[in-house]
């Protein structure tokens, strides 16, 4: 298994790859941030100066951005994204395998068709972990430099109770941002097309799961995508992240079960 | 001699149609083995269910000993290209075969060895993408040289590459066989696998036609003898004495062409004297392996070529028997 794990990073870490998906990562927390940052405190709404009723909403006051369990909470506001890049990178990297044609290559050098996946699995989820590392450092960065530019005071970021909510939700982000790509992985093999992967994938995690939870009640206790994203989100008031845990596990467990005797058993013909 | 393939009744079968239809194959060791057929014969997936990476619907085997169902416990003793080189093409050809040695703990040692022997060490660093369609061929053949593999299976090596590169491969395939590696390659060019194959394994709409020597296959065909008067009209006078004589023989413009064994030849030469007939040319022609391939098949397909002019082409008849294979 390490040396599949070994040989999928060799691709996985090609530049095209590496730079375009870390890049935008790395970009798009670091535009969240200072976002998050220079509209903080800001009123918006349509009832312009109007003292009450006027539909107007603050986003997030300077005060909460100053609370211990800021990062934390700004984090796992960042992870559905996080997840939905990659749900698509893992889908894409999996279905290329057939439609290229070098899945034919890997299985003559390595036979033992579910060490090879099991290889591909791990170093793809690691890909993904260090894809929520580097956000989560570039979001802090850029946040502390934000918070000196603003005069929002970073002490309780750095105290116990802040670093100790900080490590749960990047443990959280991580964990369901594996989902997301296990879902990636699954849905590639199962389809062999990367294009129909990534099309299939988000259809599914946004409008699709969206619509069933505004439409059918409770559904969002049980959706894979919903339960990703409370995982994310350290549980919600609907389910708690026990709950969530164990939910999306079951779902991933009995669908990359599945995939993966799919994987073993189908003939490879691309 | 021994078998580095052995199988029996091999077929597949995708949903209604069936790929190939109870092969069994003796593809002998230390040898180059030939395979050949048409498009869509079942020549690549024969050689997939040899590899594992197609389940047989039914039939057994065995590959360097070990059974056919089992393809863990003797994939790291071969090396293979099917269906044209497949890689990842932003990566360099190095890095590609980089990744193949990590997946099968092979020392790195082995990448530089094959870009080497194929040719590529210069240009190992490129992408893959940049590479023109006959280094492509080269790097899916460095690969499959990677594991130092007892046993070579290659699909179309020589597909789309310039007649210098078709030399190329010939001199590389030659060289394995000269190391001892048992090489097992389909081509479309028959030319080509003539000149360096021991073995032919012939198989048609999934079945086998044939398998043995070149040597056999080709002495069981018909030699033509091939006569050119040198007064045009005593073309026919010839013809006529030959077809008296007993002989089949035709016309084919000036030629006089009789099928038979190349003793023929002398006869014919004394028949023309007989009959006062000067000959300006006398010939004896063995058949290729493109026309045994055509008499055992009984068809012409457009996808099998020679890979060298056959000259003065012929009708060859049909009926040599194989020593094994068909059903």
């Amino acid at each position: 298994m390490i040396p599949a794990f070994r040989s999928e990073w060799i691709k996985l870490r090609r530049p095209s790859l590496l730079l375009s998906t870390y890049g935008a990562i790395a970009g798009i927390s670091i535009l969240i941030t200072i976002l998050s940052f220079a509209l903080a405190g800001h009123h918006f709404g349509r009832g312009g100066g109007g003292g009450g009723g006027g539909g107007g909403r603050t986003p997030i006051t300077l005060a909460q951005l100053a609370e211990s369990n800021a990062l934390a909470k700004a984090f796992a506001g960042f992870a559905g994204l996080l997840g939905i890049i990659a749900l698509a990178v893992a889908g894409a990297q999996t279905a290329s395998e057939y439609s290229v044609g070098t899945l034919r290559n890997l299985l003559i050098r390595q036979p033992r068709r579910l060490v090879l996946l099991a290889g591909k699995f791990i170093a793809v989820l690691s890909f993904s972990a260090f894809a929520v590392l580097l956000a989560c450092i570039v979001g802090v960065v850029t946040a502390f430099v934000m918070a000196h530019i603003r005069g929002i005071s970073t002490t309780a970021w750095t105290s116990s109770t802040g670093l100790a909510d900080s490590g749960k939700a990047f443990g959280e982000v991580v964990l369901a941002v594996c989902g997301y790509t296990t879902i990636g992985m699954i849905i590639g093999s199962l389809l062999r097309t990367p294009g129909a992967a990534i099309a299939v994938g988000l259809v599914y995690i946004l409008p699709f799961e969206l619509i069933l939870t505004a439409t059918v009640n409770g559904s969002d206790k049980w959706l894979p995508g919903q339960l990703l994203g409370a995982i994310a989100s350290g549980g919600t008031t609907d389910v708690s992240l026990h709950t969530a845990v164990i939910r999306a596990l079951a779902y991933l467990v009995v669908l990359g079960g599945g995939a993966a005797a799919l994987f073993a058993r189908r003939d490879v013909t691309a | 001699m021994t078998s580095a393939i052995e199988t029996q009744n091999l077929t597949k079968r995708f949903g209604d149609r069936l790929a190939v239809d109870h092969a069994s194959l003796h593809i002998p060791t230390g040898a180059v083995s030939g395979f050949i057929g048409p498009n869509g014969a079942g020549k690549t997936t024969t050689m997939r269910m040899l590899l594992g990476l197609v389940r047989p619907t039914d039939g057994t085997g065995t590959v360097l000993g070990e059974p056919l169902s089992k393809p863990e416990r003797y994939m790291n003793r071969i090396g293979a290209m099917i269906e044209g080189p497949t890689f990842y093409g932003p990566l360099s050809g190095r890095a590609n075969l980089v990744a193949l040695a990590r997946l099968s703990r092979l020392p790195l040692q082995r990448v530089d060895e094959g870009l080497e022997r194929v040719g590529l060490t210069d240009r190992g660093g490129d992408p893959f993408r940049a590479y023109s369609h006959g280094m492509k061929q080269r790097l899916g053949i460095a690969a499959a040289l990677l594991p130092r593999p007892e046993l070579l299976v290659l699909d179309e090596p020589t597909n789309g590459l310039d007649p210098a590169g078709i030399g190329e491969v010939r001199t590389l395939l030659r060289s394995l066989r000269d190391d001892g590696i048992t090489v097992f390659v389909s081509s479309h060019l028959l030319g080509e696998l003539e000149q360096i194959c021991d073995h032919v394994v012939m198989i048609q709409s999934g079945r086998l036609m044939y398998q043995g020597t070149v040597e056999q296959l080709v002495a069981a065909q018909h030699t033509e003898v091939w006569a050119r008067p040198e007064a045009p009209a005593d073309a026919a006078r010839l013809l006529a004495a030959l077809t008296a004589s007993g002989r089949t023989a035709r016309l084919d413009g000036p030629w006089v062409c009789v099928v038979a064994d190349e003793d023929c030849a002398a006869d014919l030469y004394r028949l023309a004297v007989r009959e006062g007939i000067t000959l300006v040319h006398l010939s004896t022609r063995r058949q290729s392996l493109e026309q045994a391939f055509l008499a055992m098949t009984g068809t012409v397909s457009g996808d099998i070529a020679q890979g060298v002019p056959s000259g003065v082409g012929s009708a060859v008849s049909s009926g040599v028997g194989g020593n094994g294979g068909g059903r």
